[in-house]
């Protein structure tokens, strides 16, 4: 195989995502002043941006795309499961979190943690499902695809419960900080931190070790003694928490939910292009993606339809020409003039 | 019910050619065409700037059967070349991922430039009237031509040596290539060969209903339901399936409604992966 399409396996491939962060040290301060670097930067975006409430709220929106962003790494980057369902989880979390609000009455935060719940258990189940038929990549890629699709046309379907095709206008909460223009910001923020320190942590502790093991060979990881089956059900578990999380709390900061705020063309493919571009299985790689791609996002605004022509576009490249994203060829690039040569990675194995 | 019956099996002749080409195209080489719609819209689009132009009715079919074939060769000389390059579901997954990409452009550009077109092609005459029930002359020149052209299909596959050079790879990739079969110009073949079946889906589809920019994706969900029910690979398989689904969907969409009957569509696939992920007619792996 050529080095090109081995780059790739690497990349995207079944068993063998990522592989972008084999020489991590292993102590506490490595994990912790990455996300802290990150964090004051995104904190200081409010005094740049906050007199705008408009541009605060795209602030916002990308924020939610960091968080969606790490919560599909959680599930696709360490494990390997293609979930083309990030907008339909997110969704549950969204319109879970405004029914049970508004409609049943419940304190927000309650609501907004069952619903969480609802997302991470679904996710889980999907998953849990996936494991035991075996269904490869494409089949997972398929069935949650036909997850989302139907969820969306539930939202229009039930339009009773959800307000259909015009929406959800969320009443919770409209009094209070979660609509003013700077608050919700820092929570989001909040949010996407604790993300990332659960990501890390999580990386770092033995699951991390079983992600990496069987990602790389699932066989020989089974064979190690690495129960596949269950770290796969938890990484769905986990990361479609941080889905439905991020859907709900964006959902009572922006007041108004529709389908198309949790769409598979706008949520799922906005994600996987993000990461993709970050970098797929890197810690910081979804926040990369998330702040490129809201400003390029923003500059784009003004050419309507043909944003979509431009998404398109820079997909086909990135998949072709950079498919392991900007963080881990970055960082090959740094490490190949440290210890040149280059022999210090395993051969993979072809899928 | 017997008229649902009958818009069903017009609706899954034409579910069931739309599936062949998609799924001829993962069973020979592992590529999952996610811009498969948008070749039968991009085809739909020729016909009718055809038409618009002044040319008359054959000749713009023509044009427009061209056109998918022709996009089906782009496709393989393509962003294509890359995915060859890989094997088992790191292609899938890639070319997956490119189609969709290349699905956006063309989504975007249409409905940039064009977001108003859609292709209706007039079928003349009264209704005719079968088992009690009138039918329009469109859905019966529609289903008409859809039947020819699964019959070519099928005497494709059985009778001409290239046929069933292209079925010798879909069974055995590495027999195929011992007895001195090119899997690649094969793939190229049916690359082209789908391009001309969506532009023939297009078509007749839109003497029934029209065909507008916007259906580019949900074309390429009902083929991929359909592909998946079917059976990877299997073009008996893709008939069986357009056929029961399209009316179940007739059936549904009558009864309950549209947006629950696209529901009951994709649940069929979903149950059948889980039950049997070859699906009715495809080949256990």
């Amino acid at each position: 195989m050529s080095d090109r399409g081995d780059r790739f396996t690497r990349a995207t491939g079944t068993s063998v995502i990522g592989g972008a962060e084999e020489h991590q040290s292993r102590s506490l301060r490595s994990l912790l002043v990455p996300i802290a670097l990150v964090a004051v930067a995104l904190a200081l975006v409010p005094l740049w941006l906050g007199d705008s409430g408009v541009m605060m709220g795209v602030a916002v929106l990308g924020l939610t795309f960091a968080c969606y962003a790490v919560g599909f790494n959680v599930i696709f980057g360490s494990t390997g499961q293609l979930f083309l369902c990030v907008g339909a989880l997110a969704g549950i979390g969204g319109y879970g979190g405004a029914v049970l609000a508004d409609t049943v009455g419940l304190p927000i935060i309650l609501s907004i943690l069952l619903a969480t719940l609802a997302a991470s258990l679904t996710g889980g189940l999907l998953s849990w499902v996936a494991v035991r038929r075996s269904l490869g990549v494409i089949f997972t890629g398929i069935v949650t695809l036909i997850f989302a699709l139907s969820f969306e046309n539930l939202l229009l379907g039930l339009g009773e419960v959800t307000g259909g095709d015009a929406g959800f206008v969320i009443q919770s909460g409209a009094d209070t900080f979660l609509r003013e223009n700077i608050p919700p910001y820092y929570l989001m923020l909040a949010v996407v931190v604790l993300f990332l320190g659960v990501y890390g942590l999580l990386r770092r502790s033995h699951f991390g070790w079983a992600f990496r093991a069987l990602r790389d060979d699932e066989v020989a990881a089974e064979l190690a003694g690495v129960d596949v089956a269950r770290y796969r059900v938890y990484a769905a578990l986990i990361g479609s928490a941080m889905l439905g999380m991020a859907g709900a709390t964006y959902a009572f900061t922006e007041g108004r939910i529709s389908p198309t705020t949790f769409g598979f063309a706008e949520v799922d493919v906005v994600v996987i292009v993000m990461l993709a571009f970050g970098g797929i299985g890197t810690l910081l790689g979804p926040i990369l993606g998330a702040v490129t791609f809201t400003i390029v996002d923003e500059v784009l605004i003004e050419f309507g339809q043909l944003k979509l022509v431009v998404y398109g576009t820079l997909v086909v490249l990135l998949f072709l020409f950079l498919p392991r994203g900007v963080i881990p060829t970055l960082g090959s690039f740094f490490e190949k003039r440290r210890d040149r040569p280059e022999e210090n990675r395993a051969p993979t194995p072809e899928a | 019910m017997t008229a649902q019956i009958l818009d069903g099996i017009v609706f899954g002749l034409q579910l069931g050619l739309l599936a062949s080409g998609l799924t001829l195209v993962y069973g020979l080489g592992g590529v999952l065409n996610l811009a498969y719609g948008q070749m039968a819209v991009i085809s739909a689009m020729v016909v009718l700037f055809a038409m618009d132009a002044g040319i008359s009715l054959w000749p713009a079919v023509g044009l427009g059967l061209l056109a998918g074939g022709l996009l089906g060769l782009f496709l393989d000389l393509t962003i294509l070349r890359p995915v060859y390059r890989l094997r088992g579901e790191a292609r899938v997954l890639l070319s997956l991922l490119l189609t969709l990409g290349v699905a956006f452009i063309v989504d975007g550009f249409l409905n940039w430039r064009f977001p108003l077109n859609s292709l209706s092609l007039h079928v003349g005459g009264g209704a005719v009237e079968i088992f009690g029930v009138p039918m329009r002359r469109g859905s019966l020149v529609a289903s008409a031509i859809t039947l020819v052209a699964f019959a070519a299909l099928f005497v494709f596959f059985r009778y001409t040596t290239l046929g069933r050079a292209v079925r010798s790879v879909i069974e055995d990739e590495e027999g195929a290539r011992l007895v001195g079969i090119d899997p690649r110009r094969m793939l190229r073949l049916i690359l082209v060969l789908s391009g001309v079946l969506a532009a023939v889906v297009a078509m007749t589809r839109s003497m029934v209903a029209p065909v507008d920019v916007q259906s580019g994706f949900s074309i390429t969900v009902f083929a991929l339901i359909v592909t998946v029910v079917g059976g990877l690979g299997s073009v008996p398989g893709a008939l069986l399936a357009g056929v029961i689904l399209g009316i179940v969907n007739s059936i549904a969409a009558t009864h309950i409604g549209t947006f629950l009957s696209l529901i009951i569509l994709l649940g069929a696939a979903a149950v059948t992966i889980l039950i049997r992920p070859s699906g009715l007619l495809g080949v256990k792996e």
